[in-house]
């Protein structure tokens, strides 16, 4: 087990180099002047010039990446140009608000989404159609969509929530859970009705094999039959679809964060893109990238503790 | 199975509830809500963060509204742009108009005890000349700044630049504490004489900004709350939301989200500060030499029916114009504004005594959120027959585009500002919109003559305007309303030539 996670930790560093060189090299060729977009219209050819030896934009491509790189690994990434703040720092402050929001919708989902899942699976009939159009209807019905209903329903007509985030140093716990209840629910609703569908499909898939028949057969019951067997055979398909949804999320949350003006990576990275501050940019990338090594690793670990066939193989 | 109806259906009850409760926290979440209800609490839902709490780094309009809380200026603009005194108690220009003697008040302090002087004054004008912020330009015809004593400063100009006093109301005349100014610890925490010193602790970088009134303040009058909070709510709906919620009690919105808040009852202040128009750059032909003649210009001005493009499009909100100096600068004439009328007739017969009737194609990069806009404009120019083609949506380079040459000519919206500061925006050979450097003598003559003309500044500069606007080197099509939102708990004074208004303009509503 320490082998395979060794080398998967490993080809994951690869990963990271790869897509750093890839989108520094991108970034760098494809944003023109930089230093005019940080000083605005008025500036002249001279402040320019002086802006871009400032921020480093006289050295060659290669230099200026392995001058990152370097900073990169000893946990440096820089400081935006725009704001002066350290690259760490931003990350640092707003990571938590994204993942709290993504954990908590993704821990939701799982539940929510095996339970309904397995219900359909196991007692089809209504209970399956119903599922199946849900899925239906959750599917086309995008996140955002969802956040702008719930903010007009529940917090300008009823109140019940804040309309925009209230999360502040000033503020208790309790801020955090009145501020995230909506995103985290205009999240879950694609990933429940998706995930469901596809729990769904891979235990009827695995009630429909050989060797639950021959369990049946033995005069073993139902009840152990789905938990201590089919259960088992089906979570690595289960988990691969909420690793997948996980990652998805983090694009979608971008948007949900827009709406309620969550302090998160969202709108850090939306303005840092659109000003084109590098710096911060490619920290965000770095962050998405380790999220989804991280992921794709705990996925793995926990499909090859779960079924030995994965480990082997 | 073993699993009943009923199982089944509470497996489906508990996960729906698990979502519910889980996550849902408790009841009673409307009582923490509110951030800015209470009387002495000010909440503004604000565009973006500023980037640095350096005052040399400040910018013009709502980017100007946050270092106002912490700074004061040399000079006040009161909300109609007329200049009063602040820091600066009076100031007289010499005979030349090239020397500025300011007068200082003498019962100043910044937030970290530091005392307010003409040696502070000095170094700061200092600082703002050389600390390369988006405004710099403000003082670039300031050659030094010389101190007479504890309470007079001069300030020297290579040349005469009549919108030097409008500056020091502006980003330029912002005072920092003189031992903070060019330090680290200045950029994420402000230290000015302010009516507001910020709650570091209670800030979130680009969440809010949280200040409290200031102990001691030198001007009560400035200082109407005793909380303030600036909420950065980048996306419009977020800030109608929050609006009309009751998080925050004003903010700037667009048409179309301005319904949602006019149906919520909030309150609208308009008020004009861009022109929304087409920029004909290449009046020289040197990349479309049709755009060389002037009848060709001056038919692309008579294809519009500016009227019902603003009627349909904007929802009545805004000014027909066809002049693109704005109506607060002094530049501005009532023979101007409709010089222009929509005579398509009159077009094409321009079109065919220019000789380039038929052949005439602009190109124009597209601007974000105004694609309809200039849907219209292709339409109405090919009924004169006139070809407008838009191009790729402009990115994060424009600046350096349209410095560039890349725009033969563009469809933009501009901020309309004092004179000189719209000549050199637009008109001037250093204008970044005049990028293909065009000029005449006459026009030279008639800039120089603003230039230096101290007080008449703005009546002289009526004749760069009727010069640009006969000789049309853009197609203005309107003055567009800024809908400036506030609820019932707060006044709001619009504050003239910005979108935003001044951080003194708010008050609580008795």
């Amino acid at each position: 087990m320490i082998k395979f996670i060794a080398k998967r930790l490993g080809s994951g560093l690869v990963v990271l180099f790869v897509v750093s060189a890839l989108t520094f090299t991108l970034l760098y060729t494809s944003s023109g002047s930089i230093a005019r977009n940080i000083l605005g219209d008025q500036a002249t050819p001279e402040q320019v010039a002086l802006k871009e030896q400032e921020l480093g934009l006289d050295q060659p491509l290669v230099t200026r990446y392995f001058a990152w790189l370097g900073d990169a690994v000893s946990g440096n990434l820089g400081a935006s140009w725009f704001t002066s703040e350290p690259v760490a720092n931003s990350l640092a402050t707003r990571i938590p608000v994204t993942m709290t929001m993504v954990f908590t919708a993704m821990i939701l989902i799982a539940i929510c989404a095996a339970l309904i899942g397995v219900a359909a699976a196991v007692k089809r009939g209504w209970v399956d159609r119903v599922v199946q159009i849900g899925a239906i209807v959750g599917d086309s019905i995008p996140g955002y969509v969802i956040g702008v209903f719930l903010v007009t329903i529940l917090a300008i007509q009823l109140g019940l929530f804040p309309a925009t985030s209230t999360i502040s140093p000033e503020v208790g716990p309790e801020a955090w859970v009145y501020s995230m209840t909506l995103p985290v629910i205009a999240l879950l609703i694609n990933g429940v009705t998706g995930g469901a569908q596809q729990i769904r499909s891979a235990v009827i898939k695995q009630l429909e094999r050989d060797y639950v028949r021959t369990l049946r057969s033995r005069g073993i019951g139902e009840r152990e039959i789905l938990f201590k067997h089919v259960l088992r055979s089906a979570a690595p398909a289960g988990l691969t679809v909420l690793s997948l949804q996980l990652i998805g999320m983090l694009g979608g949350v971008v948007i949900i964060e827009q709406i309620f003006a969550l302090p998160g990576m969202g709108p850090l990275a939306v303005t840092a893109t659109g000003q084109s501050d590098l710096p911060v940019v490619m920290g965000v990338v770095m962050y998405t990238v380790v999220v989804v090594i991280v992921v794709n690793l705990l996925v793995d670990i926990l499909n090859g503790w779960l079924n030995p066939k994965v480990r082997v193989s | 199975m073993k699993l009943g109806p009923k199982a089944a259906a509470a497996a489906i009850v508990l996960s729906a509830s698990l979502a519910l409760t889980a996550c849902g926290g408790g009841a009673g979440a409307g009582s923490n809500a509110g951030g800015g209800t209470a009387v002495t609490a000010l909440t503004l839902g604000t565009l973006r963060d500023i980037t640095s709490w350096d005052p040399a780094q400040a910018h013009v309009g709502h980017a100007l509204q946050p270092y106002q809380a912490a700074y004061d200026s040399l000079i006040l603009r009161e909300p109609d742009g007329k200049l009063s005194p602040m820091l600066a108690t009076a100031w007289k220009y010499n005979e030349t108009n090239t020397k500025l003697t300011v007068d200082l008040r003498t019962d100043v302090t910044f937030s970290d005890g530091a005392k307010f002087d003409a040696t502070a004054a000095k170094a700061n004008l200092d600082h703002f000349k050389k600390a390369n912020g988006p405004q710099m330009a403000q003082l670039s015809s300031v050659s030094d700044i010389a101190v007479v004593d504890e309470d007079t400063i001069d300030i020297n100009l290579s040349a005469a630049e009549p919108a030097l006093e409008y500056f020091l109301s502006q980003a330029a005349g912002l005072m920092g504490s003189p031992a903070a100014l060019g330090t680290d610890g200045i950029k994420t925490v402000p230290v000015g004489s302010g009516p507001y010193v910020m709650d570091k602790a209670a800030s979130v970088k680009d969440s809010q900004t949280v200040f409290t009134a200031r102990e001691g303040y030198w001007n009560k009058d400035l200082q109407k709350y005793k909380k303030l909070t600036l909420k950065i709510l980048i996306d419009p709906t977020a800030r109608t939301n929050a609006l009309v919620s009751g998080q925050i009690d004003a903010t700037l919105l667009d048409p179309k989200n301005g319904k949602q808040a006019e149906g919520a009852k909030m309150k609208l202040e308009t008020n004009q500060v861009d022109w929304s128009g087409l920029l004909l750059l290449d009046r020289d032909g040197a990349k479309n030499p049709a755009l060389a003649n002037v009848k060709v210009r001056q038919a692309i001005n008579y294809a519009f029916d500016r009227k019902t493009i603003l009627e349909q499009v904007m929802l009545g909100q805004g000014t027909p114009t066809s002049q693109p100096f704005g109506k607060d600068s002094g530049a501005w004439t009532e023979e101007l504004e409709n010089y222009y009328s929509y005579d398509p007739t009159k077009a094409k017969q321009l079109l065919k005594e220019s000789g380039f009737e038929g052949k005439v194609t602009i190109d124009v990069p597209t601007l974000p959120g105004a694609e309809t806009l200039i849907s219209v404009l292709q339409q109405q120019l090919a009924d004169v027959g006139i070809t407008l083609k838009p191009g790729a949506a402009i990115t994060n380079t424009f600046t350096a585009d349209v410095a560039a040459q890349k725009y033969h000519a563009l469809f933009f919206n501009l901020f309309q500002g004092e004179p000189t500061v719209a000549i050199d925006q637009i008109v001037s050979t250093k204008a970044l919109y005049n990028p293909f450097k065009n000029t005449t003598p006459e026009l030279e003559a008639k800039i120089a003559a603003v230039r230096a003309g101290g007080q008449d500044a703005g009546t002289l500069a009526q004749e760069v305007n009727k010069y640009v606007v006969e000789q049309a080197w853009f197609a203005p099509l309107f003055r567009v309303n800024q809908m400036y939102y506030h609820n019932d708990k707060v006044n709001v004074t619009p504050q003239a030539q910005q979108a935003v208004p001044s951080i003194y303009n708010y008050s609580p509503a008795k």
